[in-house]
């Protein structure tokens, strides 16, 4: 996030795209329902009504995959009547022209014909949009978790950056971060192209800094990203260690992951439960969850927060940190971290934006915005953080628009598998549902799988409310509840994916964005069919918000 | 602008309420029915001040502060206020503060003691319906309540879910949902927030009552953060440190103060309930190796360690360092994400190393 979690409330325009965000963030959320209260216009675009559509001025009920339909020809308008802010696009950015020429036949009437979205909301949005100072742009998965993923976040930076809406309180672009420490492990650099600190692998000044740092040789190639990983599973990659992930049920594909799985040679996994992807492994470490631990979570808004100890680990189980310093020097390594503290202080040595940050600060002082926890960039012990980016000009020195155009969705429904299908979140479980499905509470609330389907939909199929079907793609099957729901567009289902025994993932497709490599979990082609248990008359809580049939729209439908 | 507090003066800005002003200078005033997050309604007359040139004392949540006012928050009228005040709430309270507060502090007791209210007034007899409700967090107690709505304006005015309402006249008023559904059947999206406002224990948590925890005068806080969401909320894991045979036991989780943390105060449903898994009797306890047999099977550390490095290390040497793949995590921490990439890296020599976050 550019900006701050505090700053929503008093946002005056907020534009949710791609975000269910009362069910994926509730308290993102309650700041938003403050500031609708407080009359701030909220728009929400994305293909399912969601509770946040209920207090939004307009909901963009969109074509699944046409976001940058959606995007591109709001620029169209911005730049068509001139709402753009010339000195911001002056001063402060490059490329400009690139865009305005991507753009020029993205007209709202054609976008409309692509996105189901009218083009006069599509006018209204985009002007709103341009028009409000404190207009700010929040969205997750739905944007990213598509081949074209990178295109989407593209084209919403080219509408912050056209409108100057950067570097200001409550105005900017604003990821919502999945799980508690996205950012902190991406800070840490566990991924294959950057070393901690978002500093290049292949750089090979970092790379010296580093050998130097850890008294070792490293390798000068680009890793695997986790999409490559898992697609050559058993093939190139021969072992796995696995910290604290499912991956046979958040992976996409996951029969194909798991005949991967068989052909490896071997898999360590450290987790504090059996979970789906132990039955693979050959060694597991069990480890201790974050309320038997030290350290930091840094969350959405780029604040480092501190996790403590409040009880012990059952059995032999360790902290995560205390069984990976015994793995390290297992394989070789002279590892002596007494405790997490001295791991952030070596973490921060290598990494400036970092520097200013530690345990002792985060236990003694109030941070950033007079609040629990340092944001960074913070670069020395004398700062309290950052409030929001970019605020003296953009961190890169100018802001690069890139022109992108739009790209179909590589699987699309087809006589075969007529549905598209979603899978996503909902409030009462949480990702693989390892700790939530242990819930007793959670389990009531929400106790079983299923997928939203449009009553035309099912009717066509013959299958009744709340009846057991089974989905079908090219890739898998699984047996799940059906619902009447018209949150979903017709020709549109969506599954949550929290649920072992009708893994979501079974059917989502693992074609991955051509950069970052996050799969297509938003589309895939399904097809779904009646099965034959009489089984109707569970009780079933399908989420936080669902529209029940009604008898009204019995009548338009027969 | 500018205004005096027992004889303090106090600069504030416009909109600010007496009470904001007031607790700048520490003054202390009590307050049932008020919450910063709240429109100020002034309806438990707890927070009553005298202000110079008002004939009656005014509710200091609601009034808003004016230039060059004088404000008196404790004097003898003050003092006989409150003392009659929550002499006459304490008629309406169960007969002790043992009843009264199973495990969580109920205000209207706390304020009795501490401005020395008459506890003689003999008690009102309970005309609330009692209401059972089969979900699963939030249990009712409608004879502690006092109808200060505190629980219905969080509902409507924070979560925005509006699913419980004030219900009855007259002093039958309590706390209710439309028709008297089950809260399971309601809009009602489990954040417990109205638990957290509640300064009696009309509306309580049910697992702590179920599983006889112990009183929160006797539990220690730990102040964390939320291992679900990337929202970041900070919680106070409240520790039975005897439990467990001395492990001890998360057996509540509750929010830290108002406008400290980047949460101010709210927690959602998983947040503030979904704790028993730390406990659970699932938890895996013992290091396992899979023998030749197929099965796992529990033994030592050191022996999980050996096996572990050995059969990497294997791998590393038979088809080279980049046969290896780690999958870090970013449901645990900044520092075990550290050490993994660094295990990667400068251990195996490879850059294959990745966390959940990315697909």
């Amino acid at each position: 996030m550019t900006n701050s979690i505090g700053e929503i409330r008093d946002a005056d325009f907020l534009f949710v795209i791609g975000s269910n965000t009362s069910e994926a963030h509730p308290i993102i959320a309650m700041e938003m329902k403050r500031a609708v209260k407080r009359g701030a216009t909220l728009v929400v675009a994305d293909p399912r009504a969601i509770w946040m559509s209920t207090i939004a001025e307009k909901h963009l009920h969109i074509n699944p995959g046409t976001d940058v339909w959606l995007l591109n020809a709001m620029a169209h308008v911005i730049i068509e009547e001139n709402l753009i802010d010339e000195e911001f696009i002056k001063n402060s950015t490059e490329n400009f022209e690139d865009v305005k020429e991507a753009v020029k036949n993205y007209t709202p009437e054609e976008a409309e014909k692509m996105t189901g979205i009218s083009a006069e909301d599509i006018r209204w949005t985009a002007r709103k949009y341009a028009t409000t100072k404190k207009a700010g742009i929040y969205y997750t998965l739905g944007i990213t978790e598509h081949t074209h993923g990178i295109d989407n976040v593209y084209a919403l930076s080219n509408l912050v950056l056209m409108t100057g809406h950067l570097g200001k309180p409550s105005a900017g672009m604003n990821p919502l971060r999945g799980q508690n420490n996205v950012q902190g492990a991406n800070d840490a650099g566990a991924t294959p192209v950057f070393y901690p600190g978002y500093q290049k692998v292949d750089d090979k000044e970092v790379q010296k800094k580093y050998e130097k740092s850890w008294g070792t040789s490293l390798s000068p190639n680009l890793g695997l990203n986790l999409n490559e990983m898992m697609k050559t599973a058993g093939n190139k990659i021969k072992a796995f260690f696995v910290m604290g992930e499912d991956i046979v049920l958040s992976e996409p594909n996951v029969l194909k992951l798991e005949e991967g799985l068989n052909q490896m040679e071997f898999i360590v996994i450290q987790e504090p439960f059996i979970n789906e992807t132990t039955r693979f492994a050959d060694v597991v470490f069990p480890s201790g969850v974050f309320a038997e631990k030290d350290g930091t979570f840094t969350n959405s808004e780029r604040r480092v927060q501190r996790v403590r100890k409040a009880v012990e680990p059952p059995g032999n189980a360790l902290a995560d940190w205390e069984i990976l310093v015994r793995l390290a020097n297992a394989c070789g390594a002279n590892w002596d971290y007494k405790n997490p503290a001295e791991i952030y202080s070596e973490f921060v040595k290598d990494t400036p934006k970092f520097s200013g940050i530690s345990h002792e600060r985060l236990d003694t002082e109030i941070g950033t915005g007079g609040k629990t926890g340092l944001q960074w960039p913070c670069e020395n012990p004398s700062e309290t953080g950052t409030k929001y980016l970019h605020e003296n000009g953009i961190s890169r020195g100018k802001g690069l628009f890139q022109a992108v155009s739009f790209e179909p969705s590589p699987e699309l429904p087809c006589e075969e598998y007529g549905l598209l299908l979603s899978t996503g979140r909902t409030l009462y479980h949480y990702n693989a549902a390892t700790q939530t499905r242990r819930e007793e509470g959670l389990a009531l609330k929400q106790s079983e799988a299923f997928i939203e389907i449009h009553p035309k939909d099912a009717k066509k199929r013959g299958i009744a409310h709340k009846e057991m079907v089974e989905v079908r793609t090219r890739r898998g099957s699984i047996e799940a509840r059906a619902l009447y729901s018209r949150q979903v567009r017709p020709h549109c289902i969506w599954m949550p994916l929290h649920f072992a025994e009708a893994r979501a993932n079974v059917l989502t497709n693992d074609v991955g964005d051509k950069i970052t490599g996050t799969a297509s979990y938003k589309i895939c082609a399904a097809e779904v069919f009646k099965l034959d248990t009489k089984d109707h008359s569970h009780d079933i809580f399908p989420g936080a918000f669902f529209f029940e049939e009604s008898p009204e729209l019995e009548k338009e439908l027969s | 602008m500018k205004l005096k507090v027992n004889g303090q003066f106090v600069n504030f800005s416009e909109g600010e309420t007496i009470l904001e002003v007031a607790s700048k200078v520490g003054a202390e005033i009590p307050t049932l029915c008020h919450d910063a997050r709240l429109n100020p309604v002034g309806a438990c007359r707890s927070c009553l001040v005298e202000v110079e040139g008002s004939r009656r004392l005014v509710p200091s949540c609601y009034q808003k502060a004016e230039d060059g006012m004088e404000i008196t928050t404790e004097n003898d009228r003050i003092e006989r206020h409150r003392k009659t005040l929550f002499a006459l709430y304490l008629t309406d309270q169960p007969e002790t503060r043992e009843q009264a507060e199973p495990h969580k502090t109920n205000e209207i007791f706390e304020f009795a003691e501490r401005y020395e209210a008459p506890q003689n007034w003999g008690k009102m007899e309970n005309i609330r319906e009692d209401r059972e409700d089969r979900n699963p967090y939030v249990n009712f107690e409608p004879e502690t309540c006092i109808s200060c709505a505190r629980c219905v304006r969080y509902c409507d005015e924070i979560e925005g879910v509006s699913a419980i309402t004030l219900a009855d006249r007259g002093s039958k008023t309590t706390i209710s949902t439309v028709d008297s559904l089950s809260l399971l059947d309601t809009t009602c999206e489990m954040c417990g927030g109205c638990i957290d406002v509640c300064p009696t224990g009309a509306m309580g948590e049910k697992i702590p009552l179920t599983k006889n925890a112990k009183h929160e005068r006797e539990l220690e806080k730990v102040r964390s953060t939320c291992n679900f969401c990337g929202v970041g909320c900070q919680l106070e894991l409240n520790v039975d440190k005897e439990a467990n045979d001395g492990k001890g036991q998360v057996v509540k989780v509750t929010s830290p103060p108002v406008g400290e943390t980047t949460n101010d105060g709210n927690l959602c449903v998983k947040g503030r309930f979904a704790y028993e898994f730390i406990n659970h009797e699932d938890r895996l306890t013992e290091p396992l190796v899979r023998g030749e047999d197929g099965q796992f099977y529990p033994t030592t550390w050191e022996n999980a360690l050996e096996v572990a490095a050995k059969g990497l290390l294997g791998v590393a040497e038979r088809h080279g360092a980049d046969s290896l793949g780690f999958v870090s995590s970013s449901r645990c921490t900044m520092e075990e994400n550290y050490l993994v990439q660094k295990l990667s890296r400068a251990v195996f020599k490879t850059n294959n190393v990745h966390q959940c976050a990315a697909t």
